[in-house]
């Protein structure tokens, strides 16, 4: 478990600097990431001026081309530019995968932060049902949601949030149950400050910091599961473009057009390579070895 | 230390309880009126007689309370009885069993391969921290995390059945059809194995009795091997039950680009056919088996390591 964060003295920088800017990680592969996810969130941004062509521009007798001068990464089975859909299609996965992080990481937090300072039998069941659910694949939950309701954002966030919160209570309620047993919670205890003002004070922003290395990681691994979703066709419905339905929609020309496939999966790995970089090279900052992020 | 093993017991019948009614309850929510949806699926006919909708909603017991009803289907899933696939009209419970076996074979295979890997790969890491091979191995873990399964295969089988023509793209007849997904199913594991053995190993290698093995006169080498070993692989144990209970119902992906008629395959069959028992069945299957797996696992950990007796005490 992290001790030497635990260290710092309380009265250190806020939570927001304490996530980003005091991340001293000098390890090139941290700075790749913070490079890639840089270069991927500006192409999102730019995408509708800086993409070649239309997304959804269709021209029949042009499909399945290789890389051409025009077409820089060929043409799909309709003949649409694959470069300006990787370029928009990037959109849904991201937002979904981001949304349910986010979503995740507060619940996770809260329940166990509260379990590590309530500690006893809620403490216990908490924590049981962390590991039971922890051994749970979200994706047979979406896909049994998305079997009853359909494809759609909401049942996809339903389905990845059930299971999702289960690291971060396990991770947060261990660094409570850390916090909880220094002298200064002790002493904020003797002086008669509110259990609020322990918990903002002193507990959360010990927090903070491995929380948000676990959800880039933890970011990563959605991104692949909601591209595995669309790759299903359970996830985005076309002609919508998106990474894991371009992959679906390459399979038949595999041979013909390996490039149809190769593209929008490597823009997914690089993306999920990316942040796990970045949130593997914070884990190092905080804690010296990644233990358990499952 | 029984008390442990009871209070385990009790949660994990809770948990299945609760998996029961969300297997139960969540289907009703939607929109569609099973009597209708079954009718349907039988005669391909929009234009239902609504004589024959209500017969079979008597038929099947839907004009009873949703208590009733639940309690009867959860007795008769009980005995082993969870109702006919719509889609090929064989009972659920037998269609589970045959893909079962399929997906336990895929499961063992990918995860026997990645332990292969991961054992000796995250002890060597271990052993020289920070070392060329410490940090080449971090790179490969974080390379296999970021890889997608449903990249990893078409790839595959791109370069492995197109091009070089030596193993099947897909299907599932002879070990040789077992090659790539179970490759493509083992990145992952892979990666997570690596990771615990090598956290797991740096620990035990700084323990006395390393120091002690040393000062007997063995070297580096066999002290990790005499001693380490055995030590280091305890949390694998754990993990790889885990994996287990994932992987038996987290391989739909994989199933399905390789066409193996596993239970990630019957899951999505039963999606794509609106098949509601199948759904249902499959869905009871897949996370019910996962909780209890979860729970013999750490049941054995508590059991054979005395020094987790006390670690939830705390």
């Amino acid at each position: 478990m992290p001790s030497d964060m635990i260290l710092s003295p309380p009265d250190a920088p806020g939570l927001l600097s304490r996530a980003v800017i005091y991340t001293r990680s000098r390890h090139w592969t941290f700075r790749a990431g913070v490079a890639i996810v840089a270069a991927m969130i500006a192409l999102i941004a730019l995408a509708p001026w800086i993409a070649p062509h239309d997304p959804g521009a269709q021209d029949l007798l042009g499909r399945l081309k290789g890389p051409t001068a025009v077409h820089w990464l060929g043409t799909d089975h309709l003949g649409r530019d694959v470069l300006s859909r990787l370029l928009i299609g990037r959109q849904f996965t991201v937002t979904i995968s981001a949304v349910a992080v986010v979503i995740t990481l507060v619940i996770g937090t809260v329940i166990g932060v509260m379990a590590g300072r309530a500690g006893g039998l809620a403490d216990e069941l908490a924590m049981r049902t962390v590991d039971l659910l922890i051994s749970v694949p979200d994706v047979v939950i979406a896909i049994f949601l998305i079997g009853v309701f359909g494809p759609g954002w909401l049942t996809l966030l339903v389905a990845l949030t059930l299971t999702g919160w289960t690291p971060y209570a396990r991770l947060a309620r261990g660094l409570t149950r850390e916090v909880n047993a220094r002298e200064y919670i002790r002493a904020a205890e003797v002086l008669g400050m509110k259990r609020s003002f322990v918990m903002f004070r002193h507990i959360l922003p010990n927090c903070i910091r491995p929380i948000t290395a676990i959800s880039f990681l933890r970011f990563g691994h959605k991104l692949i599961t909601v591209g595995g979703l669309s790759y299903l066709g359970l996830g985005v419905q076309p002609p919508n473009p998106d990474w894991g339905l371009m992959l679906a929609e390459a399979q038949p020309y595999l041979e013909r057009a390996p490039l149809l496939m190769i593209a929008p999966g490597a823009v997914i790995f690089l993306a999920a390579l990316g942040v796990t970089w970045i949130g593997h090279g914070m884990e190092i900052d905080t804690s010296g070895t990644g233990e358990d992020r499952t | 230390m029984w008390k442990l093993v009871l209070q385990r017991l009790s949660i994990l019948v809770a948990m299945l309880l609760i998996v029961s009614v969300a297997a139960f309850a969540v289907p009703l929510m939607s929109d569609g009126d099973p009597a209708r949806t079954i009718l349907m699926s039988r005669t391909s006919d929009f234009n239902l007689d609504p004589d024959a909708v209500e017969s079979l909603r008597t038929e099947l017991g839907l004009d009873r309370t949703l208590a009733a009803q639940y309690f009867g289907w959860l007795g008769h899933a009980l005995r082993g009885d969870l109702g006919f696939s719509f889609a090929t009209r064989q009972p659920v419970l037998s269609e589970i069993a045959r893909a079962l076996a399929v997906s336990l074979t895929l499961a063992l295979t990918a995860l026997g391969w990645a332990l292969l890997v991961a054992l000796p790969l995250g002890t060597l890491a271990a052993m020289r921290p920070g070392g060329k091979l410490d940090g080449a191995t971090t790179l490969l873990i974080q390379t296999l995390v970021a890889t997608p399964e449903y990249w990893f295969a078409p790839v595959s089988v791109l370069v492995f059945s197109l091009w070089l023509g030596v193993l099947p793209s897909a299907g599932w007849q002879g070990p040789s059809s077992l090659i790539l997904p179970a490759l493509a199913l083992s990145l992952r594991p892979m990666a997570y194995f690596t990771q615990i053995t090598r956290a797991a190993m740096s620990d035990v290698l700084q323990a006395p009795y390393i120091s002690a093995a040393r000062a007997r006169g063995l070297s580096y080498n066999q002290s990790v091997l005499r001693h380490g070993l055995r030590n280091g692989s305890l949390p694998v144990i754990t993990f790889f039950a885990l994996w287990f209970a994932g992987l038996l119902g987290g391989s739909v992906v994989v199933e399905v680009i390789f066409a193996i008629p596993g239970m990630g395959r019957l899951l999505y069959d039963a999606v794509i056919n609106n098949d509601v028992p199948m759904l249902q069945g499959a869905f009871v299957a897949m996370v019910g088996l996962a909780i209890v797996i979860n729970t013999a696992a750490d049941v054995f950990y508590v059991l054979i390591n005395p020094a987790m007796r006390g670690r939830h005490a705390q």
